[in-house]
């Protein structure tokens, strides 16, 4: 299972990566060159290229030493059928959730205000932090502490230490 | 300004800010999957309305607070609260077993503040040194230099050097986005205003660290994790006699310099300098069989070590603006909120903030020692404190860093960005922390770079020493480096067929 494990490991970020540094290749020639006076011989191009071209040798590394592995694991016919990727899916589903709800909360905080999507996003984070069989003795204590986190995080910040909290739909009187 | 750095340091509130940092640090280093580096995200917003010393000594004390606070689950439950603490569980634990426990805190205690005295002394001496020196840097010297710390990638990557790698170059592209240097032009903004300034080094670390930690407990939910804590911890003054003390010295000598030199080095940190001082001390023991098996050596060795480390890290980050773990990068983050820019002219330009960090880290190191030595009982029992109500809260304090650095909320998109991207390299085993030197050196590389290919012609390369010695060093670093990688590469792959 290890050795599976172990080109996937190389193979999946290798070719993922590589597709990111040929996008980010594709992206330099749109770059505008300074030409004026005090330009440098080597211009705004140099270092991105260097750059990306250090992580595409990289990357090909990466996939040609998977692509071994495999050949190696498939020699030794100790190849190990793993999980499908949805109950692998499944099995992470507190961390794709939790990606979710962050996602959301940063999203809709601007228009919504940083009180509500906070209460929101806190009672639902301490949900999935918490194990669903203990969900009935926990739905209470994290609405309480959602809703005082949002209130007392606002008023400390945005009250106190001024940062600019996005203040949102009603305003809070701000 | 030594005057002024003391008086800044000596008002009330500052000293409450120490103190307050210092407890909260050792809370977060106690409660394993809490770290230093998140203790000072979650605080970082805290300090936005204070004044510079104000709020750079409040992170040092919780840098201090959150390294010490580690050594509390290695000895009670055999789980490093922090990184820096690994090597403590060696004999601590042991220790602990033997219904040595409060002996064992003590000396932890005891000798992290004696580590971080000694860090302190020669962050103090070293640092000016090294400020005077860098400042015969010029273009040819710093463009050396940002390629020698980046080598050290090669050399703190383990047996897995292109992955290694690819963190490191990840951090550099990703330092490519907004105005280039030199001369200004947009370069991967996509039209966006907002990465016209680029991406900032502290909402990268929000990601990289906050974010990534939180998603990881949130993967063990399902997972009963059930670990019975210590609660009759009985402490009578440090557990030691003066003349143990005394016979320790040596031992925490020798794991203060490890410590110092390995936190001076870029983007080793604490995890690495306990594990090689618990190693050097226990090889030239004379009696090695013992550790192990719940010995004062290995907890003062471990304990002196990652302490020791903090002012190895601060040299480096004062004088030239290079971190040298996760923990120093953000203050790094935080030194530039506060508008003090680190490296060579740091003493000429914010000296009283610079000597307000050496006293506060003075205080903080004695609050510390006052704090652990006669509140243990309060912080074994914030081990029990429930991470599912916790965590919640350090990320939304981490949305508020990542709007409060420029008080704007689509940082908090890039910090959502940046923890995926964590999160997915950690599954990916690529490790995050030479992505933070990429990130910091890749700008001063390339504007360096650039600024000696117009220099070259009318000064070539041989009328600069430091340069020469600098990139000789760097091939060195790299040869011998990538040797000891492939071999232990290939002695993993033995051991595996095997």
């Amino acid at each position: 299972m290890k050795n599976r494990d172990n080109y996937k490991m190389d193979i999946i970020p290798g070719v993922i990566l590589a597709l990111f540094s040929l996008f980010y290749m594709c992206q330099i020639p749109g770059i505008k060159i300074f030409k004026g006076l005090g330009s440098t011989p080597l211009n705004n191009h140099f270092v991105p290229w260097l750059w990306s071209g250090g992580l595409l040798f990289l990357s090909v590394w990466l996939i040609v030493r998977g692509i071994l592995k495999y050949r190696r694991v498939k020699a030794d016919g100790v190849e190990n059928q793993g999980a499908s990727l949805l109950s692998a899916l499944a099995d992470k589903r507190e961390v794709i959730l939790s990606f979710i709800a962050l996602t959301l909360y940063v999203a809709f905080m601007n228009s919504v205000g940083f009180v509500i999507t906070t209460t929101v996003y806190v009672f639902v984070q301490i949900l999935l932090l918490t194990p669903t069989e203990r969900w009935s003795r926990n739905i209470v204590p994290a609405a309480i502490t959602a809703l005082i986190a949002g209130c007392l995080l606002f008023y400390i910040f945005r009250s106190t230490l001024n940062v600019l909290l996005p203040v949102g739909l009603f305003g809070f009187g701000l | 300004m030594i005057f002024e750095g003391l008086m800044a340091i000596c008002q009330p509130l500052t000293v409450l800010w120490i103190a307050l940092g210092v407890a909260v640090g050792i809370i977060f280093g106690a409660i394993p999957g809490l770290t230093a580096t998140m203790a000072i995200v979650m605080f970082l917003p805290v300090t936005y309305s204070m004044a510079a010393s104000e709020g750079i000594a409040m992170l040092m004390a919780l840098y201090i607070g959150g390294i010490s606070g580690g050594l509390i689950s290695a000895i009670l439950l055999n789980i490093p609260g922090t990184p820096s603490s690994v090597a403590t569980c060696f004999d601590g634990k042991p220790m602990a077993n033997k219904g040595q426990a409060g002996r064992a805190l003590g000396t932890g205690v005891v000798f992290s503040f004696l580590g971080t005295l000694i860090g302190i002394a020669i962050l103090v001496v070293l640092a000016p040194a090294l400020c005077a020196f860098a400042l015969k840097f010029q273009a040819y010297e710093y463009c050396a230099l940002a390629l020698f710390s980046l080598s050290m990638v090669v050399a703190l990557t383990g047996s897995d050097m292109p992955k290694g790698l690819i963190s490191a170059v990840l951090g550099a592209l990703l330092a490519t986005v907004g105005l280039a240097p030199i001369d200004s032009r947009a370069r991967f903004t996509f039209g966006i205003f907002q990465l016209n300034n680029g991406f900032a080094l502290v909402v990268l670390l929000i990601g990289l660290f906050a974010i990534s930690e939180v998603m990881s407990f949130a993967e063990s939910v399902r997972k009963k994790q059930e670990y019975t804590v210590e609660q009759n911890v009985k402490m009578k003054g440090a557990g030691f006699s003066f003349v143990e003390f005394l016979a320790q010295i040596p031992n925490a000598i020798v794991s203060a310099l490890i410590g110092v030199g390995i936190g001076i080095l870029p983007g080793i940190g604490g995890g690495v300098s306990c594990m090689i001082s618990y190693t050097v001390s226990k090889n030239t023991s004379r009696h090695r069989e013992l550790y192990g098996t719940g010995i004062m050596d290995g907890v003062v060795a471990s304990e002196t070590a990652n302490n020791a480390t903090i002012g190895g890290a601060m040299i480096p980050l004062l004088s030239l603006g290079i971190p040298g773990d996760a923990a120093t990068a953000m203050l790094l983050g935080g030194l530039m909120i506060h508008n003090v820019a680190p490296g060579p002219l740091i003493y000429e330009k914010n000296g009283a903030v610079v000597y307000a960090i050496f006293f506060s880290m003075l205080l903080a190191a004695v609050f510390m020692l006052l704090f652990m030595l006669w509140g243990m009982r309060f912080f074994v029992s914030v081990l029990k404190v429930p991470k599912n109500y916790l965590l919640p809260i350090v990320m939304v304090l981490c949305g508020i860093g990542a709007i409060g650095n420029a008080n704007q909320v689509f940082d908090t998109y890039a910090m959502v960005g940046f923890g995926l991207m964590a999160y997915l390299m950690i599954k990916a085993r690529i490790p995050t922390v030479p992505m933070i030197l990429g990130f910091i050196l890749g700008p001063t590389f390339e504007e360096n770079l650039r600024r000696v290919s117009q220099l070259s012609s009318s000064d070539p390369f041989w009328n600069h020493p430091i340069f020469c010695v600098l990139i000789l060093a760097t091939v060195l670093v790299v040869i011998f480096s990538a040797r000891a990688n492939l071999r232990d590469a290939k002695r993993e792959e033995e051991l595996k067929n095997n």
